[in-house]
């Protein structure tokens, strides 16, 4: 068929994908549907549907499957096809249960909005600022009330070629607020922040094969401290007090890291936190840890009200320090196993709970209990759960302060203490000022 | 998320005042318990003092009941075969005793309607008297805390969990106090002013605390009897969440990851071992199998 006969079906083409696929493609898929493939205009116009999502029924799919705009998303979805733009990607080797991984993760939009994703098998997949992109067989979740987009082993990232996605502009840039960073969480977006730079690093890492440099570090003020990383250069120095304009928070494992982008700018202020900020440690409730996600250097008190599994006498590989059962590592098999005391705790202030990890080290002060008096006890009663049942005799119920890094997952937030003690509250005081906030308010 | 409860620090009063429950919004949401205050409690902490124990099961399969003392009212507490820790800890305490017990509210309705609030232990253990004295403070606080909440929602103009989350209160706040003010109605607050009057009496015994309430103002609940039977309810709820937890985990079709619905079931108060029964159970009732030996998976019909 030549272009004049092909137009009426290209003009029924042309009427539903009008917004979202280029007139030249439109007609190239056409004449190659019909000229090529040599099927009826009809079964072409219905692949060419398919092929660009713009079939609502969807007899190959199997139920569950369906396309929802990010707008349409509830959180809950375990199956779901969505055409998109991709504004941010990132991608990061990680460890997952001790093995090492590649996942892609970042900020997708469409018409609708905009959302994080992370695409768990990343390894051989590729994406780019910019492009536009089918993710087929996602999942949703819920994360502090914002939706996240997971592309599992079932799943899977496809280039959609000649595919156009407008992304609202308000969506992506929004007005920069300025943050003290204590009070910086996931999900705020543009921030803009006064601090002094804690240490400056730069590292050389390879992206798709070119080297490039990320300058990261940390900045503090005098209510908390995060993390910084930058692709240019702003000449961030130890020491200096800078000012921070139009960057933006995104959370690693419910950590709020702040990244500098193209449209930050950095300014040298005068400062005036005096001497100690590079020792800021955050006091926060654990109530709001656990709506917010996590951070660097943060204190909580509270009680001890659980004791979990996996806490007390363990074996860990001498290769690769993981910890082990009955001296069999999943990575390097048989071996001869050193052993290790530690403790799973939860601590609950009264306002929520938050799942600590505590080494030996601090395992042996807070509890008196040593390693080799573990050792001893496990001996001497042929196995190893005494010393779990001695340890959570000794925590139990105790007062925490425990201080250090907190991250979160869909479990929670956890901390990987450096810092902690058992603490007294003075009561008769406490009980006094709760007596005179009562009665003046009688 | 799943992130685990909250263990809540609230006197016995006000939450054996309480009729009210609710499933929260997300579908693994636990069942909470609401108070008159607003408060939903899955959780609780409490210490006291235990004065009364009983065993009305068998020596091989207990079933302890209990009575836990706080400042003007008692907390009721269960435990059953499916707590081990907490069965063995109970079985060895002499009453009278300071405890503290961490647990999971539990809610029962008699024949005639009446609703009871128990706690079922995951953790009891022996305490000094400064970590009763540090719990009654921390109760009074937070009870404080919440009558200043309830009357600052009361004084705006609407008390719809919307209007009031954009008033500053925080998600769970608003969402209990909407829900509160539903069920109940206005609250009284001279029950808890006089109760946090009886407690800061016991923290200063040296100073004269009046806050000019009649002596006789609040009242603590009915004796609550639990028949055995209950513990067969109980399981019935166990065995729907565990089935819920395989469905949600199952996110690739190959089943459900065992550690995961471990973990998972350990948030919502089922210990390990009640998990293995009741997954045992499970598959027994053709409900679920073993694809292999590290995942669980439901059986549609």
């Amino acid at each position: 068929m030549n272009e004049q006969e092909l137009t009426p079906h290209f003009e029924e083409l042309k009427r539903v994908l009008k917004d979202k696929v280029d007139d030249e493609k439109i007609m190239g898929e056409l004449k190659k549907y019909v000229n090529e493939f040599h099927i009826t205009p009809q079964a072409a116009i219905r692949g060419i549907l398919r092929k660009f999502g713009a079939l609502e029924e969807s007899p190959f799919r199997s139920s569950s499957s369906l396309i929802k705009k990010i707008g349409e998303l509830n959180g809950t979805e375990a199956s779901v096809d969505m055409l998109v733009r991709a504004i941010y990607v990132e991608k990061k080797d990680i460890t997952v249960k001790g093995s090492p991984k590649t996942i892609i993760s970042g900020l997708i939009g469409d018409e609708t909005g905009t959302a994080s994703f992370t695409v768990w098998e990343g390894k051989d997949a590729e994406m780019e600022k910019g492009s536009v992109y089918w993710f087929r067989s996602a999942y949703s979740k819920m994360w502090n009330e914002k939706i996240q987009i997971n592309i599992g082993a079932r799943g899977s990232v496809e280039k959609a070629d000649g595919m156009r996605v407008d992304v609202p502009d308000r969506s992506i840039s929004m007005e920069s607020s300025e943050a003290k960073i204590g009070q910086i969480a996931g999900g705020m977006g543009n921030v803009t922040v006064t601090g002094r730079i804690i240490s400056a690093e730069e590292r050389n890492v390879t992206v798709k094969g070119e080297p490039k440099t990320v300058y990261s570090g940390i900045i503090a003020d005098d209510t908390g401290k995060i993390q910084y990383s930058a692709w240019n250069d702003f000449g961030l120095k130890e020491g200096e007090t800078v000012r921070i304009k139009n960057a933006y928070i995104r959370s690693w494992k419910g950590i709020p890291q702040l990244n500098m982008g193209d449209r930050c700018e950095v300014s040298r202020v005068d400062d005036t936190f005096g001497n100690d900020i590079a020792d800021t440690v955050t006091t926060k409730k654990i109530g709001d840890i656990v709506r917010t996600g996590g951070g660097l250097d943060i204190n909580v008190v509270g009680t001890v009200v659980d004791m979990r599994r996996g806490s007390g006498l363990i074996e860990r590989c001498p290769e690769c320090n993981r910890s082990i059962i009955n001296g069999e590592c999943q990575a390097h098999g048989r071996v001869e196993p050193v052993m290790d005391l530690r403790m799973k705790l939860t601590l609950d202030d009264g306002t929520g709970a938050v799942s600590a990890i505590i080494n030996r080290e601090l395992t042996e002060s807070l509890t008196g209990v040593t390693l080799g008096m573990a050792e001893g006890l496990a001996k001497a009663r042929g196995s190893m759960e005494p010393v779990e049942r001695e340890l959570a005799k000794t925590m139990l119920i105790r007062r925490l302060s425990l201080t250090g890094n907190v991250m979160s997952d869909d479990y929670g937030p956890m901390m990987i203490v450096r810092a902690a003690e058992v603490v007294k509250e003075d009561v008769t005081a406490e009980a006094e000022k709760l007596l005179s906030e009562v009665e003046a308010s009688l | 998320m799943n992130a685990r409860e909250t263990a809540w620090r609230l006197f016995a009063g006000e939450l054996n005042s309480s009729s009210a429950s609710v499933r929260g919004d997300e579908e693994m949401s636990p069942t909470y318990v609401v108070t008159r205050l607003g408060a939903m409690v899955n959780r609780v902490m409490v210490a006291g003092v235990l004065t009364e124990k009983e065993n009305i099961g068998s020596e091989d399969e207990p079933l302890w009941r209990g009575r836990i003392q706080d400042v003007g009212g008692s907390f009721f507490i269960n435990v059953g075969k499916f707590q081990p820790e907490a069965a063995s800890a109970i079985a060895e305490l002499e009453v009278p005793a300071f405890v503290a017990v961490v647990g999971k509210v539990k809610t029962y309705t008699a024949d005639d309607g009446r609703v009871f609030v128990s706690v079922r232990p995951e953790t009891i253990v022996q305490v000094q008297e400064d970590v009763r004295r540090q719990w009654i403070l921390s109760a009074a606080r937070s009870l404080w805390d919440r009558l200043i909440r309830m009357k600052k929602a009361i004084a705006a103009n609407s008390t719809s969990e919307k209007d009031l989350a954009a008033a500053g209160f925080s998600p769970d706040e608003a969402k209990g106090i909407d829900l509160a003010l539903n069920r109940y109605g206005m609250p009284d607050s001279s029950p808890y002013v006089k109760t946090i009057q009886d407690a800061l009496r016991m923290l200063l015994p040296g100073s004269v605390i009046d806050f000019g309430f009649p002596e006789d103002v609040g009242s603590s609940p009915d004796e609550i009897e639990i028949d055995p039977e209950q513990s067969a309810a109980d399981r019935q709820d166990m065995e729907d969440t565990i089935l819920r937890i395989i469905t949600e985990l199952d996110t690739d079709g190959r089943g459900a990851p065992r550690d995961e619905v471990e973990r998972r079931a350990e948030a919502e108060g089922i210990s390990a071992a009640e998990l293995e029964e009741i997954s045992d159970i499970l598959m027994d009732n053709g409900m679920v199998y073993e694809p292999d030996l590290k995942r669980l998976k439901r059986i549609d019909y």
